[in-house]
């Protein structure tokens, strides 16, 4: 028992503390995790689509239906990540105690080429270790990290199970501000680490020339992605252009965020979206991803009738603006409705009964997402690993 | 090669377990109750399994969910994508090709098996003393298999098991053609070269419906190449049955009582291969309690009477005919009846004769026979002449049912009494080793609601508690099988089940069958039966191919 930890405690001269191991999703009160920080102004030079004279909203209906009559659906893709994560124990240094945080990072990639065949494409998945920066006491960062992921992997307890980590990350060791948690900052590692094989996984479908104009892929949630244009990808517009038939798609969102110039929520526009409209598409960027225009917009997709909450049925729909065009005039207002028509047409089935969140889910992605979620060690077994 | 068709699902709620295990396969993909499949287990073995059950579910947690995803009931409503779902099968575990019956594990693979596999899982292969009964068909399409189904004839004509019962509602369930297959297969295996010459079959057989069994010995022109090919993989030969004799009731006026064809009969009786049967009071009259099978008798009054004829009594030693045997009950019956003894009511003896009066109308009931016209006693006839091979057929189904009963019974009688060697006197070498009777409407004689002291009940008990021992086979058939005996359905080995009713199923003899496969018994296709036999390893869905004698149309 405690056989890694003991080999880490011993690796960076450390004395662990076989504290209570958990996840965090499992003590954790749920809350409501909005997929958007950003707040979007509406003003008429943020308008992010051709079509400027849309005023309050536009229907798709009578596209979707057409598209359902005769046309192939849009979206062959699904793409998900997900990540659970764990306080394996406490470890300390000086006079300072960590925590060590693992976690299991799943990402994948789900294929529709009928109604009837649904199939998994792509699989990443990672279990990594997130330990202090201070845990490299002579300060070789990612050289020892490396080496100590290594030399973990070798002990028998991993071996036996056939089990291996993939990183071995650290968090920055810095003073914590009020309310600021260690455990906090090594979970957000580990969600950077899941942004990444998303992004990854992406560019791996572009190489095998599986998006085109007639296979979009919808990735959940937001495609707001920090470091989007930053120096791990060297040629900007050639990352924007993986993107260029990658829609995002959030169920939920502030709608607070939404104001006009003058910072007044428009919250209320959105909650009284007709059924099957959508709003005019406005652009925003993001200092996080300089250089990137995000052209987003809502799509109700099921009637506040048959919902619960105002916001209940109705979607946030992101897509980068890729070429110098785009950029210029905003996104082609006829792939806006044609996007919209076919997550229209992707209302049902619905997942009612099995995800609360069912109004704003698209099944495909709750498919994709059961199955990456099918692929966890489960907790049990994850914790007794340490 | 081994076809792929799902993976084992272990989980919390449904383990797999030493005896049965689910498994997953595609929604499309075609599996029935009863093939065989394996699932790869350790040590790289195989355990074998026959599907019992089979369900398609999806992801949807209530109806409610599928109402909401057609777009709220929008029955034209067609989705971009359907649903998940899938078909999981359950199937309970026949057998391991090492003898490991641990549970199989978590996604095991789980594929179709070829000939042999099937053969071998079901405990068909190398089968000692091959009796044809049928046979099984698996799967569809291209990866359809058939195979031909033998059970050791010592589990079906002892001395390890013995008699058979057939249940099936009339018509659908082609009873008397399963029986009469079965009775084919055994007669040709003890024509065999292979058999041991003390051992030998004969049989008898009642035929109780139209002319169903009245030409057995003539071929069935309407034999399809189908079933010729059938017969010939069962290794039978599409002959009709051989070393026949049809016993008929006598009716008045040198006529016979029953739905043949007149001339059919006398060219039957010119080959000297038909007789006609009656019943002879000083010869017979020990048959007389069969008169009384279906008749309550709690104080023992008829019996009474019975013993009081038999032992001579009075003035019944020195009757000859049953006309003075009735007009000598008669005088018993009267008012102050003078001299008579007086231990018996006058009322019983109105009960004796109303009962026995009617059945003696019956012109089989007779003063003599006349050999000459091949008049026969049935009882005399098959206690001296039965051999080896030989098929007697007798002729009950013109016969109202109390003399049906009065001939089953004498019938019964004669050969418990040969073969415990009590009549006669052939050497025992002469005598058949085993004889199967086979007689359809069982229920008739051994219901659960025939008086306990019925003789015909009591008999039928013996033999298939004591037949086999005996050499004494019962081939029975009846509509429900829940209306049988206790006694008599439990002593068989060999049970075969054709299509029956939902009532019928839901009764305590089904209760151990699967909820599926009583499903299945309402809608068993003609000719189609569920078999059940100690050496079977399972339930078999058999099939058989048509009858190879002639075939009445309308019976």
């Amino acid at each position: 028992m405690n056989e890694i930890l003991r080999f880490i405690a011993e690796s960076t001269s450390g004395t662990y503390y076989k504290s209570f191991r958990y996840s965090f999703e499992s003590v954790e009160v749920p809350s409501v995790i909005y997929d958007d920080n950003r707040i979007i102004i509406m003003s008429p030079d943020k308008i992010g689509e051709t079509d400027k004279t849309i005023r309050t909203s536009k229907s798709v209906e009578d596209l979707a239906n057409k598209i359902m009559r005769g046309g192939k659906p849009l979206f062959r893709f699904f793409l998900d990540g997900t990540r659970s994560t764990y306080k394996v124990d406490d470890i300390s240094y000086g006079e300072r105690i960590y925590p060590i945080i693992a976690g299991q990072i799943l990402v994948g990639c789900c294929k529709r080429t009928k109604p009837d065949i649904f199939k998994s494409s792509l699989l990443e998945t990672q279990i990594v270790l997130v330990l202090p920066d201070c845990a490299d006491k002579d300060g070789h960062k990612a050289l020892f990290f490396n080496s100590l992921k290594d030399k973990i992997n070798n002990l028998n307890v991993l071996k036996k199970r056939g089990v291996s980590f993939q990183k071995v990350l650290s968090y920055p060791d810095i003073k914590l501000k009020e309310g600021e948690k260690y455990e906090n900052k090594g979970i957000a590692k580990i969600q950077d680490e899941m942004v990444e094989a998303e992004k990854r996984m992406v560019v791996q479908l572009v190489k095998e020339k599986k998006l085109n104009y007639q296979s979009y892929l919808i990735k959940d949630g937001s495609i707001e992605y920090k470091k989007i244009g930053s120096d791990d990808y060297r040629d900007l517009s050639a990352i924007k252009s993986n993107y260029r038939c990658v829609v995002g798609v959030s169920k939920t969102f502030n709608p607070e965020l939404f104001q006009d110039k003058r910072h007044k929520t428009l919250a209320k526009r959105i909650a009284e979206l007709p059924l099957f409209h959508r709003t005019q598409a406005f652009r925003y960027t993001h200092e996080r991803a300089p250089g990137v225009e995000f052209c987003i917009w809502y799509l109700r997709i099921r009637s506040t009738e048959r919902t619960v909450g105002l916001f209940d049925g109705v979607i946030k729909v992101e897509k980068i603006l890729v070429s110098d065009e785009e950029q210029e005039k905003g996104l082609d207002s006829d792939e806006i409705d044609l996007i919209s028509a076919n997550l229209v047409n992707e209302r049902n089935p619905t997942c009612y009964g099995l995800d609360n969140r069912w109004a704003n889910h698209l099944y495909p992605v709750y498919l994709t997402e059961k199955y990456i979620k099918s692929n966890y060690i489960s907790e049990v077994q994850f914790l007794n690993l340490f | 090669m081994t076809k792929l068709i799902g993976r084992v699902a272990a989980t919390e709620k449904i383990p797999t377990t030493i005896d049965e295990f689910y498994f997953w396969t595609d929604k499309e993909k075609i599996l029935n109750p009863f093939d065989v499949i394996k699932a790869k287990h350790i040590q790289d073995s195989y355990t074998f399994g026959v599907v019992e059950e089979i369900s398609h579910i999806t992801d949807a947690p209530s109806y409610l969910a599928s109402y909401i995803s057609s777009d709220f009931g929008d029955v034209s409503y067609k989705a971009n994508t359907q649903r998940v779902g899938l078909n999981f099968v359950k199937a309970k575990v026949i057998g391991n090709t090492k003898d490991i019956y641990t549970p199989v594990l978590d996604c095991s693979e789980v594929s179709l098996g070829n000939e042999k596999e099937v053969q071998k899982a079901l405990g068909l292969d190398e089968v000692k003393n091959p009796l044809a009964c049928g046979y099984i068909e698996m799967y569809e399409a291209k990866d359809k298999i058939r195979l031909p189904v033998f059970l050791n004839s010592d589990f079906l004509l002892g001395p390890e098991g013995a008699h058979l019962n057939i249940s099936g509602i009339s018509g659908l369930a082609a009873k008397t053609s399963y029986s009469m297959f079965l009775i084919k297969a055994v007669q040709q295996r003890y024509l065999q070269k292979d058999i041991p010459k003390n051992e030998s079959v004969a049989f008898v057989l009642f035929n109780i419906k139209g002319r169903d069994l009245l030409a057995i010995d003539e071929q069935n022109a309407d034999l399809s190449e189908k079933d010729k090919e059938l017969y010939s993989n069962l290794k039978l030969n599409d002959q009709p049955f051989e070393n026949v004799t049809y016993f008929y009731p006598y009716d008045k006026n040198d006529s016979i009582n029953t739905y043949a064809k007149t001339k059919d009969v006398e060219t039957q009786i010119d080959a000297n291969k038909a007789f006609k049967y009656k019943y002879l009071y000083e010869q017979d009259k020990d048959c007389m309690e069969l008169f009384f099978s279906n008749i309550d008798d709690p104080q023992e009054t008829m019996s009474s009477i019975i013993n009081l004829i038999l032992n001579g009594e009075a003035n019944f030693g020195d009757i000859r005919s049953w006309e003075d045997f009735v007009e000598e009950v008669k005088s018993y019956t009267e008012k102050n009846a003078s001299g008579k003894d007086k231990s018996i009511s006058v009322l019983s003896w109105r009960k004796f004769l109303r009962i026995i009066r009617k059945s003696l109308t019956n012109p089989i009931f007779a003063k003599r026979v006349v050999p000459t016209k091949n008049e026969t006693r049935l009882r005399e006839y098959i206690t001296q002449k039965i051999k080896k091979n030989d098929v007697y057929v007798i002729d009950i189904a013109k016969l109202d049912e109390d003399m049906q009963a009065f001939v089953f019974g004498d019938v019964v009688n004669s050969i418990y009494e040969m073969k415990l060697g009590q009549v006669g006197d052939r050497e025992p070498d002469e005598i058949p080793s085993k004889i199967v009777i086979f007689v359809d409407e069982l229920n008739k004689y051994a219901s659960g609601d025939v008086p306990k002291n019925s003789p015909i009940l009591r008999k039928i008990i013996e033999i298939t508690e004591r037949g086999r021992s005996l050499g004494l086979i019962l081939f029975s058939a009846e509509q429900f099988k829940s209306a049988i005996h206790d006694r008599v359905k439990g002593n068989c080995s060999t049970h075969a089940y054709g299509r029956t009713n939902a009532i019928e199923v839901s009764k305590n003899d089904y209760k151990y069958l699967p909820t599926v496969y009583k499903g299945m018994m309402t809608r068993l296709p003609q000719g189609e039966y569920i078999i059940q036999n100690p050496v079977l390893r399972s339930l078999l869905n058999i099939k058989f191919p048509n009858p190879v004698y002639k075939q009445f149309k309308n019976g």
